[in-house]
């Protein structure tokens, strides 16, 4: 991309003696994966005995994949590390299970419409209860959507919002062998969520998958996504897994650490539909091991006076990316969005979101928390676009980061470009600070240790996002989460007795 | 307020130029040769040529910037890199040729001076062609006067601090800059000694496809002070004129530095600048700055905290109309405990104009003890106007302090309806709100430029409406 361009004076643009080659090393922007090519694409196509437009569709993104830059955003190029990726061994899931191992009823956890249970490349449970497989409902895998309805397949497809100029988007589109499809038809409100649950991590291996979601008019959806290690027993919590690999403090810092022989990565996308009047609730809990890297793409449509809200709880894997694009067509549509990060040992959490207002009345509002231990870094970049047509928009980024050691770091990159001066409101809010002194001497005098003072102060800082998270259950997980990996992360052991005393 | 609106002309006030006949210039074009031909005009040290022709070097081999504003119309192989209007420096006004003191007596710099200034360089293209200090800061010890003579007069001075805020490899337009510069200002004051009053520098593009290179050096010693001001016009071209200059700002332990920037360049012109400042210990850096001219402006006012309990302020605001991009903005780079920043951004667009605040924050390991703050907004004035923040914040020590805001909309139709229930035409409304919204920066200026930038927002504001 960077083209010296010769200076004035015509000819005197010399060739370039000064720029020499550098050591071979890996830098911030290299990705090495060695399945990405047609070939691959063309021999998961037929494996999975898919037809010519389907073959079509992944050849465009493989072609697209290739020359793409890992970032495509020049905002955004200065802050981009794929460093902690080992993903050169790493291999392609190629084929996947269609079909579920268990699906009966039973398999539903309690309070919830369906489950689907994807565990590496099988197919753990898939279930879904009769009063929504009455009202319409449809949840299956892609292969089981397409044995039954290859055009409404086709339409889902056709609809996609995946970002053209993302590589890593374009990778999962090109070689996903996995995927989920939930449809909720016009007028039906689904009260009880939907779990859907990935159990990955495998050491050397890859699963692509996509989500694809569409909600039809006057329909309501809430989707509970859960994503934790395969070696783990379902429901388990890993949070300890992480921050339990690195030494904490007592001059021991994790820099240095070799990154795992062997990661293991998860391409995965949630492709959300709303139409007229919808509400969806995703709600996403992030869990897995240290070992795990992670390319994450969530692209939502809004239809008119619709609602889309993501919670995203991000406390796993070595390196996240994740990308969130939200496109408010319809007039007094709104997006809500909520994130947070709690950080240890060496992760890196590369976030972004894009949302772009198109609609009339939109609104949006977007809020980041990342709390930052160890080496952990989180780069928060977020880029609101009010395009013309987009009169009385209300919308509000804000990116929080609390750094709680020495060597953490905290980006935030909360941006705004703005078309149309008919706004509302238009606005972003950053801070970064440490623990306030002030809230840990009221605690401490209130007889709270500062051990647990601590903790509350920084449970605390999240709590607000957390409580936003759209059902009891999973708050109540998230809660379990972060108080597990605050634990862990803690250098000396008394953590769990005071944890258990104070809960 | 006048309750008659002011019939004032949307043309360029000071769109005026003269015919000069200029005594030395180079060919189009920017060759090797024309850097020496520069150094040898000007009778240059070894070492002087030789930093031009690295930056030359290096500005051959620099790709140019695609991120900010769009550079594709500059033919730089069709500006003059250097121009000298007349041959010797002028201590008295009376000396001044007529045909340059008639345009500077139109922008009315002698009376700015006696009324109020301690100190005029006034540039006229390429070459400080007037400059006078009052007798008793010469007394004192402060040092103001062109560039060049800097470098003739104060050698040892000059060489320990010349390019070692901006070094040639820092950008492409700085590169060029020190490759061809010539004038500007050079500016030493003492330990110890307060400057009362601002010094002051006119600097204005004359000529058709002038590019103008001027590199501005000042050094305030340990606990010394001083306010600089610059204030910028420049006749209308149709061509593109291109303006890439370069200031350093060394604050030595305990001292303060304000710089003023006043920049109104005729539409035409594309004003990419680096200003760049060092704040050692215990020192404080102030840039104000206003940007409401030019074609495409791209200027991040940057101060690198180097000292312990060093502080850095920018107030920025920016005016975009027809045509107009103002790509500006503030960098904050702590690299020194207990240092504090404060950034404040302000920007209007109007007319299809569209303005961008890009700034960066960034706290360095080892940098405790960081309060920082940094606060933009915007006003959008009407259809097809836009406004783009992209503020870059970047902590790596826990104990940093660090708040950011940043705000788009438009004018409120409560206040214009309030203030033409009051008597106001709408446009004397607006007017008055956008000067409420720039407030932030006028107070900040000595008296005769505020009532200046006032005027200027004014006739900004009434071209919007012809």
């Amino acid at each position: 991309m960077t083209v010296a361009t010769g200076g004035p004076g015509a000819g005197a643009a010399a060739p370039t003696p000064g720029v020499a080659a550098r050591p071979p090393r890996q830098a911030p922007a290299d990705l090495t994966v060695t399945f990405a090519d047609e070939s691959t694409v063309r021999r998961v196509s037929a494996a999975l005995g898919e037809p010519d437009w389907l073959l079509g569709d992944r050849l465009a993104a493989i072609a697209a994949f290739g020359p793409l830059p890992v970032e495509a955003n020049r905002l955004y190029t200065p802050y981009v590390d794929l460093r902690t990726a080992r993903l050169a061994e790493v291999r392609l899931y190629e084929v996947a299970a269609a079909a579920p191992g268990r699906s009966a009823a039973s398999e539903i956890p309690e309070g919830a419409a369906g489950i689907v249970e994807l565990r590496e490349d099988e197919v753990a449970a898939l279930a879904l209860d009769d009063e929504a497989r009455a009202a319409g409902v449809i949840l299956d895998t892609v292969a089981g959507l397409r044995a039954r309805d290859p055009d409404l397949l086709r339409r889902l497809l056709a609809g996609s919002q995946l970002p053209d100029d993302d590589k890593l988007a374009q990778l999962t589109r090109a070689l996903w062998v996995q995927g989920v499809v939930i449809h909720v038809p016009d007028g039906v409100r689904l009260e009880r969520p939907i779990v859907l649950r990935w159990a990955l991590g495998a050491p050397g291996r890859a699963l692509l998958s996509r989500t694809l979601v569409s909600v039809g008019d006057d329909a309501q959806l809430t989707l509970v996504e859960e994503q934790v290690p395969s070696d783990l027993p379902a429901g388990a919590t890993a949070g300890t897994a992480v921050a339990g690999t690195v030494e904490v403090g007592a001059g021991a810092p994790a820099v240095g650490a070799p990154p795992q022989a062997s990661q293991s990565l998860y391409g995965g996308t949630t492709e959300v539909r709303l139409g007229r009047a919808a509400n969806v609730a995703v709600a996403s809990l992030q869990d897995f091991s240290i070992g795990q890297v992670i390319f994450q793409h969530r692209a939502g449509v809004v239809g008119p006076a619709s609602t889309l809200h993501w919670a995203l709880a991000q406390l796993g894997s070595r390196l996240v990316r994740s990308r969130v694009d939200n496109r408010l067509e319809g007039d007094g549509s709104s997006v809500e969005q909520v994130e947070i990060v709690f950080g240890s040992a060496d992760q890196l959490f590369d976030l972004t979101s894009y949302t772009r207002h198109l609609g009339r009345d939109t609104t949006g509002n977007l809020l980041s928390k990342a709390v930052l231990l160890d080496h952990s870094r989180a780069y928060l970049k977020g880029l609101i676009s009010i395009d013309k047509p987009a009169h009385g928009t209300d919308s509000f980024l804000g990116e929080f980061g609390m750094l709680l050691s020495k060597q953490a770091r905290s980006v935030a990159i909360p941006s705004l470009e703005i078309d149309q001066p008919d706004c509302r409101r238009a606005a972003h809010s950053s801070s970064v600070g440490p623990i306030d002194e002030g809230q840990l001497f009221y605690l401490e005098s209130r007889g709270i240790p500062p051990f647990e003072a601590r903790k509350f102060i920084v449970l605390g800082f999240l709590e607000p996002v957390v409580a936003r998270v759209p059902l009891a259950d999973a708050q109540d997980r998230l809660r379990d989460l972060l108080d597990a990996k605050w634990a862990a992360a803690q250098p000396s052991a008394p953590a769990s007795g005071r944890a258990t005393a104070a809960a | 307020m006048a309750t008659t609106p002011e019939i004032v002309s949307s043309e360029y006030q000071y769109g005026f130029h003269d015919e000069v006949v200029y005594l030395t210039e180079t060919k189009r074009g920017l060759t090797r040769e024309t850097v020496e031909e520069i150094s040898r005009i000007k009778g240059e040290p070894q070492w002087m040529l030789d930093f031009r022709l690295r930056a030359y070097d290096h500005f051959l081999v620099r790709a140019m910037p695609t991120w900010g504003g769009d550079l594709g119309q500059i033919d730089l192989d069709r500006i003059v890199y250097y121009r000298k209007p007349s041959d010797r420096e002028e201590k008295s006004w009376d000396d001044v040729p007529d045909k340059i003191k008639q345009t500077f007596e139109r922008l009315g710099i002698p009376e700015a001076e006696r009324k109020f200034l301690s100190g005029v360089g006034a540039q006229y293209d390429s070459e400080v062609v007037y400059h006078n200090v009052r007798e008793e800061l010469t007394k004192i010890g402060v040092v103001f006067m062109g560039t060049d003579e800097g470098l003739r007069q104060y050698p040892e001075l000059f060489r320990k601090y010349f390019a070692t805020v901006v070094p040639p490899e820092d950008n492409k337009f700085a590169a060029l800059n020190s490759a061809v510069w010539s004038g500007g200002s050079f500016v030493y004051v003492p330990k110890g000694v307060e400057v009362p009053l601002p010094l002051q520098a006119y600097f204005r593009i004359n000529a058709e496809n002038t590019g103008q290179f001027e590199r501005t050096l000042i050094i305030v010693d340990e606990g010394a002070k001083v306010h600089y001001i610059e204030g910028c016009t420049a006749p209308i071209y149709t061509t593109d004129a291109l303006h890439a200059a370069v200031v350093e700002v060394i604050a030595l332990p305990g001292s303060k530095v304000r710089y003023t920037t006043i920049q109104n360049w005729s539409n035409d012109v594309y004003n990419l600048v680096t200003k760049r400042a060092h704040a050692h210990a215990g020192a404080t850096v102030e840039w104000i700055d206003a940007n409401t001219g030019s074609r495409l402006t791209m200027k991040y006012p940057s101060i690198y905290l180097r000292g312990e309990g060093a502080t850095a302020e920018v107030i920025s605001v920016a005016v975009a109309g027809r045509g107009q991009h103002q790509d500006t903005g503030a960098k904050a780079i702590h690299l020194a405990p207990n240092t504090r920043s404060r950034i404040v951004s302000k920007s209007v667009s109007k007319d299809g104009g569209r303005s961008t605040y890009r700034g960066s924050l960034k706290v360095s390991p080892g940098a405790t003890g960081v309060v920082a703050s940094v606060r933009c907004d915007a006003l959008l004035l009407d259809e097809g106007s836009r406004s783009d923040t992209y503020p870059y914040i970047d902590i790596q020590e826990d104990d940093t302090t660090m708040t950011h805001e940043a705000t788009v909309g438009k004018v409120s139709q409560d206040q214009i309806f309030y203030l033409m229930s009051r008597g106001l035409t709408e446009n004397e409304a607006t007017n008055m709100v956008v000067q409420g919204f720039l407030e932030v920066f006028t107070k900040e200026l000595p008296m005769e430029y505020a009532i200046e930038f006032n005027r200027l927002v004014k006739l900004e504001m009434e071209g919007s409406l012809g």
